[in-house]
């Protein structure tokens, strides 16, 4: 599903984020990125989005190049990754049910099938008595489940999570490993970045360690360190 | 892919009641800039219908009675020919000014209707070698009261005062319209950068679920067309109201029997209408995609 070859990521400053990185990620997997502050995780996430492109280096989508990709091209790409982010980004001034519809409206669906499918994916979550919320009105762990349910609700094949724990405390962070672990049982790939060592030990999953930009470590059902 | 007309709508609407003073601002610059902008091209054409007899350095013109005998008519010819202050002569004959009637008075089709082509004087438009304004004066003044002329009539210093006044607020007009629409095409940028700024969040979230381009930047782009059209409107509403009440004024009012015909006929109205609408649509374009382009595909 997910594949890198010899990728590097340099910014300016020759400040190197990712080095020579090279993994195969496979269908249905859920991998942890762990690693210190620093360490490149959250450039791995942009990379695998087109959000930055390598240096040097190929980066594989389900066995397309994603490097080669048109500027044009890159928004269909997209349509395949949820994204999940540490602050939520949800829009302050729509509701739960606008946040989430606000993905499929922007992509160009259809009012009948946004109205079908943001009170099933709104269902998923757990959010269908809170639709009609504003982000404020929820709690920390409720915006996230937001947030899921709009990166979630196009039925992406891959699903990226930069620190979706990070702002959570742990009881609620449980809650949302959770429903990304049931997320994944429906097949879709999850990358998620964390420092969330009581997860990554309890969920016992595939781990990749980065440090300063080196995978130091790849270990299958891995453990924080 | 398409974008639903709803979801245009609503996010330009959005976007200009955002900003809403900066976008009245911009809607008033933009009408004032187009309505001096129109406002030249009405007073050009309204100077130039006003002048048309004379222009080509004609000084004056004799008007012959409808019924002139050709011998009166061959005195007249003789005269012209004969006299070394005259450059040159050109005769009007009744149908051509009967063509010319027409286009004057395109308008007032009642008028056209009325007045047949044999009851319009053929006329005499003469070129002297010395524009000086005593010289045509004395020239001019050998015709009148001779057998078969109706009417002689000088181009004075007033006619080449008005058109040389009406260049020089023709150049005013102009610059100050080009400036004030470099003016408006800033300002729609900077309402459409100031609405992709306080936008950036939702922006950031099109980009990440995979929203094109073009969905992103429709909606500004309708911004900025939307502000220029109704820029534009409303210059037209003041070009409107310029013909109606001060172009039309010179001819109601018949007191200013030198500017006899300083109007617009129906044509020009709508061809400067349309410029007007065409020239906002230009500055929308440039200003939209400026903003688009440097502020949000970066």
């Amino acid at each position: 599903m997910i594949k890198l070859e010899n990728v590097t990521k340099v910014y300016k400053g020759d400040v190197v984020a990712l080095r020579d990185a090279t993994i195969d990620i496979a269908k249905g997997e859920f991998v942890f990125l762990v690693g210190a502050s620093g360490s490149g995780k959250s450039t791995f996430i942009k990379l695998l989005n087109r959000e930055e492109i390598p240096e040097t280096g190929t980066i594989y989508m389900a066995g397309k190049d994603i490097g080669s990709l048109g500027s044009w091209k890159v928004p269909y790409l997209r349509r395949n990754i949820g994204y999940i982010f540490q602050d939520f980004k949800l829009l302050r001034k729509k509701t739960v049910y606008e946040n989430v519809a606000f993905a499929l409206e922007v992509i160009g669906k259809p009012r009948q099938v946004i109205r079908k499918q943001v009170p099933a994916i709104l269902e998923l979550v757990g959010l269908s008595s809170k639709v009609e919320n504003f982000p404020d009105q929820l709690s920390g762990g409720e915006q996230q489940r937001v947030s899921i349910a709009r990166a979630f609700v196009n039925r992406p094949l891959i699903l990226l999570a930069d620190e979706p724990t990070g702002n959570l405390d742990p009881q609620t962070s449980v809650g949302i490993m959770r429903l990304l672990d049931r997320i994944n049982r429906t097949g879709t790939t999850v990358v998620m970045a964390t420092h969330d060592r009581g997860i990554v030990d309890t969920m016992r999953r595939r781990v990749i360690e980065l440090d300063r930009g080196v995978i130091v470590r790849d270990q299958a059902r891995g453990v924080y360190e | 892919m398409a974008i639903s007309p709803i979801y245009a709508v609503r996010e330009t609407a959005q976007n200009l009641w955002r900003n809403v003073l900066l976008t009245a601002a911009t809607v008033i610059t933009i009408g004032v800039s187009l309505w001096l902008f129109g406002g030249f091209f009405l007073f050009n054409y309204a100077v130039g219908n006003a002048t048309a007899r004379w222009e080509g350095g004609i000084e004056f013109v004799v008007w012959m009675n409808p019924d002139a005998s050709p011998a009166q008519d061959a005195a007249i010819r003789t005269t012209l020919d004969e006299s070394p202050e005259i450059r040159d002569w050109t005769y009007v004959d009744q149908d051509q000014a009967y063509e010319e009637f027409k286009v004057l008075f395109a308008d007032t089709p009642e008028l056209i209707a009325a007045v047949p082509a044999e009851k319009l004087p053929p006329s005499y438009r003469v070129v002297p070698t010395d524009p000086n304004a005593d010289v045509v004066r004395e020239l001019s003044n050998q015709f009148k009261g001779r057998p078969g002329v109706r009417s002689v009539v000088s181009a004075d210093e007033t006619i080449r005062a008005i058109q040389t006044q009406a260049d020089k607020i023709g150049i005013v007009f102009f610059t100050g319209s080009v400036i004030l629409l470099g003016a408006a095409t800033l300002l729609i940028l900077t309402n459409i950068v100031s609405a992709i700024k306080s936008r950036s969040e939702e922006i950031e979230i099109m980009k990440v679920v995979g929203a094109t381009n073009w969905f992103i930047r429709i909606p500004f782009m309708i911004e900025g067309l939307t502000q220029a059209v109704m820029g534009a409107l409303g210059a037209w509403g003041g070009l409107w109201a310029l013909d109606r009440w001060v172009i039309r004024g010179f001819n109601d009012t018949n007191s200013l029997a030198l500017l006899d015909g300083f109007q617009v006929t129906s044509s020009e109205f709508m061809q400067t209408s349309l410029m007007v609408l065409g020239i906002s649509v230009l500055v929308s374009v440039i200003g939209s995609a400026v903003a688009v382009t440097r502020y949000l595909d970066a």
